[in-house]
């Protein structure tokens, strides 16, 4: 139960710093936002909507990932200023909890992005779905949490590094193919129906074996990386 | 095969036959070089 | 250690004469003696290279997986042992990376004659492809790490390493596959034995070669280490000569 307090607490500190600021969602929002527009000006989607359906689930994504990444090198600098980290380190609370609190905001942080993002993705690539939207729902929410669980983790391990900010996306992009693989496998097969629902069931359930793995690998890594030195 | 068809590079499969076998051990001596180039200049402990 | 030194070096240079010697063997057997595949010809014989370094290049990754776990089960009880299982780790990394990136080049030079492509995306070039990503971004991240981290940082991204490869072979598998099942083990279709000789000198060959260089690898990080601890003590006995 404190546990739970503690993860509480964290979240509610990161949900304050970022209300007061939110430079991490408005950053992210107007980067993925220009990755679907380049991509709409580079792929024509309008002319060719079946194409658009068959790529628009790849590029959804790959826009998601790129813009994390861009939040996610921010999410522990908050916690470097003024040694906020050392505090951390020699509270009592168990160190997972400060994880697991960071993957929450960001969490969050990410959904609130994609929430702005998936109607102006619709309009701009005159997006038809032809499966079960509903699905979406439940592919995206899983999705970003593998993103977003690998990401905190490998952003507060390349947090001292020199170039962390070049770090990160070379760490969590090989870790995180196979859930992107599942992801966009998931996505394409609800915005084609080309997938039968037994195709796409076995994506999403993969999908949530990958975020139950990662996590639980990430709460047991975390003192380690957390105490590196 | 012998040594006069090892070399005949007529053939697409033919070359990429010679690549490989070359290739590897290029590669696989380089990286020993590169071993013993760090070995000779990294004095070993004075005891 | 200094009684141990000549003995260590005369079997270093024995075993590399030995290494060397099936490994010409070997060649000669994959080139000239075995007989030409009846339906690829003899592009198959880049197979010898291939299979060993495919095999080989899956097995230093448990090296270096071991060598991780225990560094980090050793860091904070016995930081010495942890020094030596960090070099293990790194050697062996640098071999996986050697090994995967030959099988990954070999395996492009026989796709595009045999297949007609160099690359398809299918689950054993994507989870080898990924794996070779996986090694290297390793080594960047020892590169890129503060002094006294890259071992901790490198066992952590270790560890997650071992658990990604699994699965992106798991899920790519039955996605989709153009790549022959393996020819060992229990579901493999079998290799006529007229094509044993090639094989196993090969792979004997390689095995021993890779032996050698992860273990030369170790030893040169064993040098670098002490090294610098050596240096690190005379900087601490110059600090203490200099006041009163």
């Amino acid at each position: 139960m404190t546990y739970l307090r503690h993860i509480l607490d964290h979240l509610l500190k990161d949900l304050r710093l970022e209300w007061r600021s939110r430079d991490s969602i408005n950053g992210m929002l107007f980067f993925a936002l220009l990755v679907v527009v380049i991509c709409g000006l580079a792929f024509d989607p309008t002319s060719y909507p079946t194409t658009t359906r068959q790529i628009a689930g790849g590029i959804l994504w790959v826009a998601l990932l790129f813009a994390s990444i861009t939040a996610l090198n921010q999410a522990w600098n908050r916690e470097l200023r003024n040694q906020v980290l050392e505090a951390q380190r020699m509270a009592p609370a168990p160190a997972s909890a400060l994880f697991l609190g960071k993957v929450i905001a960001n969490m969050l942080f990410v959904l609130v992005v994609e929430a702005v993002l998936a109607p102006i993705f619709i309009i701009f690539f005159n997006l038809h779905v032809l499966g079960n939207i509903w699905l979406l729902a439940l592919i995206l929410p899983l999705g970003t949490w593998a993103l977003v669980v690998n990401g905190t983790f490998f952003a507060a391990l390349g947090l001292r590094a020199r170039n962390r900010e070049l770090l990160l996306p070379l760490l969590l992009l090989p870790i995180s193919l196979p859930a992107l693989l599942a992801m966009v496998q998931a996505t394409t097969g609800v915005l084609t129906a080309d997938l039968d629902s037994i195709q796409i069931n076995t994506w999403i359930k993969q999908l949530a074996g990958y975020d139950i793995i990662f996590t639980t690998v990430g709460i047991l890594l975390f003192e380690t990386v957390l105490n590196a030195e | 095969m012998t040594w006069h068809s090892f070399f005949d590079f007529s053939t697409m499969g033919h070359r990429h036959i010679v690549f490989v076998y070359a290739g590897v051990w290029i590669a696989q001596g380089a990286y020993l070089a590169w071993i013993a180039w760090n070995w000779a200049h990294i004095k070993g402990i004075r005891r | 250690m200094e009684q141990r030194t000549p003995t260590l070096r005369s079997v270093a240079w024995l075993w590399f004469g030995i290494t060397i010697a099936v490994l010409v063997v070997g060649f000669r057997q994959a080139i000239f003696l075995v007989p030409a595949e009846a339906t690829m010809g003899d592009v198959q014989r880049i197979f010898y290279y291939h299979l060993p370094h495919a095999v080989l290049g899956l097995i230093f990754p448990y090296v270096n997986l071991i060598a991780s776990l225990a560094f980090l089960f050793w860091r904070r009880r016995d930081p010495l042992n942890a020094l030596t299982a960090d070099a293990l780790a790194v050697a062996a990394a640098e071999v996986t990376v050697l090994y995967v990136g030959i099988c990954l080049a070999t395996g492009m030079l026989w796709g595009k004659p045999a297949w007609g492509i160099w690359w398809a995306w299918d689950a054993r070039l994507t989870s080898e492809l990924l794996l070779w990503l996986l090694y290297v971004s390793y080594l960047l991240l020892r590169r890129y790490s503060p002094t006294g981290q890259a071992g901790t940082l490198g066992a952590v991204l270790s560890v997650f390493a071992a658990i990604d490869v699994p699965i992106v072979y798991m899920s790519i598998q039955w996605w989709r596959t153009q790549h022959p099942a393996p020819v060992f083990g229990p579901n493999g279709g079998g290799v006529d034995p007229r094509f044993y000789p090639a094989i196993l000198w090969n792979m004997a060959g390689w095995l021993m070669w890779g032996i050698l260089i992860m273990l030369f690898r170790f030893a040169l990080e064993r040098r670098r280490q002490l090294a610098e601890q050596e240096a690190a003590l005379h900087a601490i006995e110059a600090s203490l000569e200099i006041p009163q």
